[in-house]
């Protein structure tokens, strides 16, 4: 979620990447889409999930450190706080969004067939206690998870920041310990009803955006992004490319049953658990990110086509853009139960969409490059703030 | 991700229908057409050991196992539940062979729920066949998959030890709890899961959502008193493609 402009010159493939992930995220989030079959989960154990949160933690250290080092601990830990209250904010609002389209659509069901089902609208039979849930971040209705993890992730960052800056490397290792403590005592979040986890949990996920914390830091310092050595990078690229492999083969396997899936007894299990960032998750994504940060340089040409800037311009408003996709992908799957119309329908809506978001941020583009021009002599506008 | 592609189907059958006239006719209950396209019944891993008891007309005991949706309540209860119905159509198909459907629905129960019934309500009837209807709950509950995945391969292992052949049953289809259930990752595990396993799937939710394009079934403009009704003619024609799968299994 785009800070101030660095003085270094933006990391433009920053924005480009959340954008992307952001639209894969979109595509991701509705049900049986056909399109996502041309996301990054085709290609790799990790989805779009991953690459957001690694952003999000590597762009929070650049700005917020950059804050630190120019106006002390306590203005960036009130900067980051008043972004943890935008984002609760937009999470409350998209909260209310889907109550009203469960409510609706489970009033309107009411067929005794889906009894079961129906269960996930118990909060409905107990609505004082579900919203008061909700706004503990305790009740986390499905595809609402990712801005808690993230509220929670950013919460928890002042003291990771204060760390980072006296000491680099003790928050990743501390966080890796957390991590790996984690995954051994099966230790997890509970939320409302009792039964119930956090879809994302945090004491895993906290370990990406740490990561991605502390290579952002260290951006701060030397205004492009911390070398990797040429042995790791190439260890990195083989690990992306026999991963896409792998993983290619069983997408191809579900489209066309003969095609056989490489190694899916051994492996598939240990890749299917999102909610705690299972390790082969989490060193696919890693792979991956090397493998682009050596292959993709900041200045690469691509990065200048008019279809890279529009993605761009989506990864630089990722919050609104984000809301948006959640919402569209809600909108999406119910043009497409409703209206059902074929693969010719399906692209269209996953263009509609796609189109909004690029459309939407394009506005808020305009919009904050208007607000900072100063009109007449009457002196400057205050800028909207940029995080 | 598998389901995914299959979002094709009814276009695309649709399409054959009308190059072949009538790709569709076989799981017709008597009195309804229940058709759908035969990739959404048709499976990989054989029934061998259920197909040579067929074959020599030997007793054969078909267990299923499942949720609400299992149980029949909707309709009014097993006697209405499409195991009956399976059993209906499955003798109406082998007049000679002795056929029992034992129905061991319980509404609100997870996979894991279910592998602890296994031991007292299953292995001491020794069932040919187990068919399993499961997934609902656990993505209704957001159960950890992982832990739902385990304990699906746990219970495939358990019942095959036990000489039971068996088939997997995946989620109802409904336009409206698919918005609001995160249904896919479980979809897509139970796939998977049967994939590597090789146990025949049965595609209720494909199917259901073949007849919910193809506005099979009116759930919205249906009176109160005949709910109960429509719910056991979904659940007859489940049964009787069901019946198809079995018997393309046991070929």
């Amino acid at each position: 979620m785009a800070g101030p402009v660095p003085e270094g010159g933006r990391d433009v493939r920053l924005d480009f990447f959340r954008g992307l992930s952001l639209i894969f995220i979109f595509i991701d989030h509705i049900p049986e889409n056909f399109l996502s079959y041309f996301t990054v989960r085709s290609i790799a154990f990790n989805d779009a999930a991953e690459i957001f949160i690694f952003i999000s933690g590597y762009t929070a250290a650049l700005v917020y450190g950059r804050s630190l080092r120019q106006s002390g601990a306590l203005l960036a830990t009130a900067q980051i706080y008043r972004r943890v209250w935008q984002l609760y904010v937009a999470h409350i609002f998209l909260f209310v969004i889907f109550t009203a389209e469960v409510s609706y659509t489970l009033i309107a069901i009411q067929s005794p067939m889906y009894a079961e089902e129906l269960g996930v609208g118990d909060f409905l039979q107990a609505p004082h206690i579900a919203i008061i849930r909700a706004l503990l971040l305790d009740f986390q209705p499905p595809f609402l998870d990712i801005l808690p993890l993230y509220i929670v992730l950013l919460g928890c960052f002042p003291p990771v920041l204060l760390a980072l800056e006296k000491y680099p490397l003790v928050p990743v290792c501390v966080s890796a310990a957390l991590y790996a403590l984690t995954l051994a005592r099966g230790w997890a979040l509970h939320t409302y009803p009792a039964d119930h986890t956090w879809f994302f949990n945090p004491l895993a996920w906290q370990f990406l955006f740490v990561i991605g914390a502390s290579l952002g830091y260290a951006a701060v310092d030397e205004h492009h992004v911390s070398r990797v050595p040429t042995w790791l990078s190439r260890l990195a690229a083989v690990i992306a490319a026999g991963v896409a492999v792998i993983s290619l083969s069983w997408t191809l396997h579900w489209v066309f049953d003969p095609f056989p899936p490489l190694l899916a007894k051994q492996l598939w299990n240990h890749t299917i658990d999102k909610t705690n960032l299972t390790p082969l998750r989490l060193i696919s994504f890693l792979a991956l990110a090397a493998s682009v940060v050596h292959f993709v340089k900041r200045d690469n040409a691509f990065l200048e086509w008019r279809a890279t800037r529009a993605i761009v311009v989506c990864g630089k408003h990722s919050l609104y853009v984000f809301c948006l996709g959640i919402l569209l992908s809600v909108l999406g799957h119910f043009i497409l139960t409703e209206f059902y119309g074929g693969i010719g329908t399906e692209i269209a809506v996953n263009l509609a969409g796609i189109a909004l978001m690029i459309g939407a941020a394009a506005l808020f583009e305009w919009f904050k490059a208007a607000s900072r021009r100063p009109r007449h002599a009457a002196g400057p506008v205050p800028a909207t703030p940029s995080e | 991700m598998m389901r995914r592609v299959l979002l094709l189907l009814p276009g695309l059958a649709f399409v054959a229908s009308l190059a072949s006239g009538g790709e569709r006719e076989h799981g017709a209950a008597p009195g309804r057409d229940c058709g759908v396209p035969r990739e959404l019944v048709e499976d990989e891993p054989r029934l061998p050991g259920l197909a040579e008891r067929l074959h020599a007309k030997q007793p054969v005991v078909i267990t299923v196992i499942g949720g609400g949706s299992t149980a029949g309540a909707a309709a009014g209860g097993p006697a209405n539940a499409y195991p009956h119905w399976l059993e209906a159509a499955l003798r109406r198909r082998h007049p000679q062979a002795q056929i029992t459907v034992i129905n061991l629905g319980i509404a609100r129960q997870t996979t894991e729920d279910m592998v602890q019934r296994f031991a007292a309500e299953i292995y001491p009837s020794r069932p040919n066949l187990v068919i399993w209807e499961t997934g609902t709950v656990d993505a209704v509950r957001g159960t950890d998959i992982d832990d739902f995945t385990a304990a699906l391969e746990s219970g495939i292992a358990a019942l095959r030890e036990h000489n039971s052949e068996v088939m997997l049953v995946d989620m109802q289809y409904n336009s409206g709890t698919a918005s609001v259930i995160n249904f896919e990752p479980y979809l897509d595990a139970l796939h998977q899961v049967a994939d590597l396993h090789d146990v025949y799937l049965f595609r209720r939710f494909d199917i259901m959502r073949y007849w919910s394009a193809e506005g099979m079934f009116d759930f919205v403009d249906v009176s109160k008193e005949n709910r109960a009704a429509l719910a056991a003619e979904v659940y007859e024609c489940l049964g009787e493609n069901l019946a198809e799968a079995v018997d393309f299994a046991a070929q």
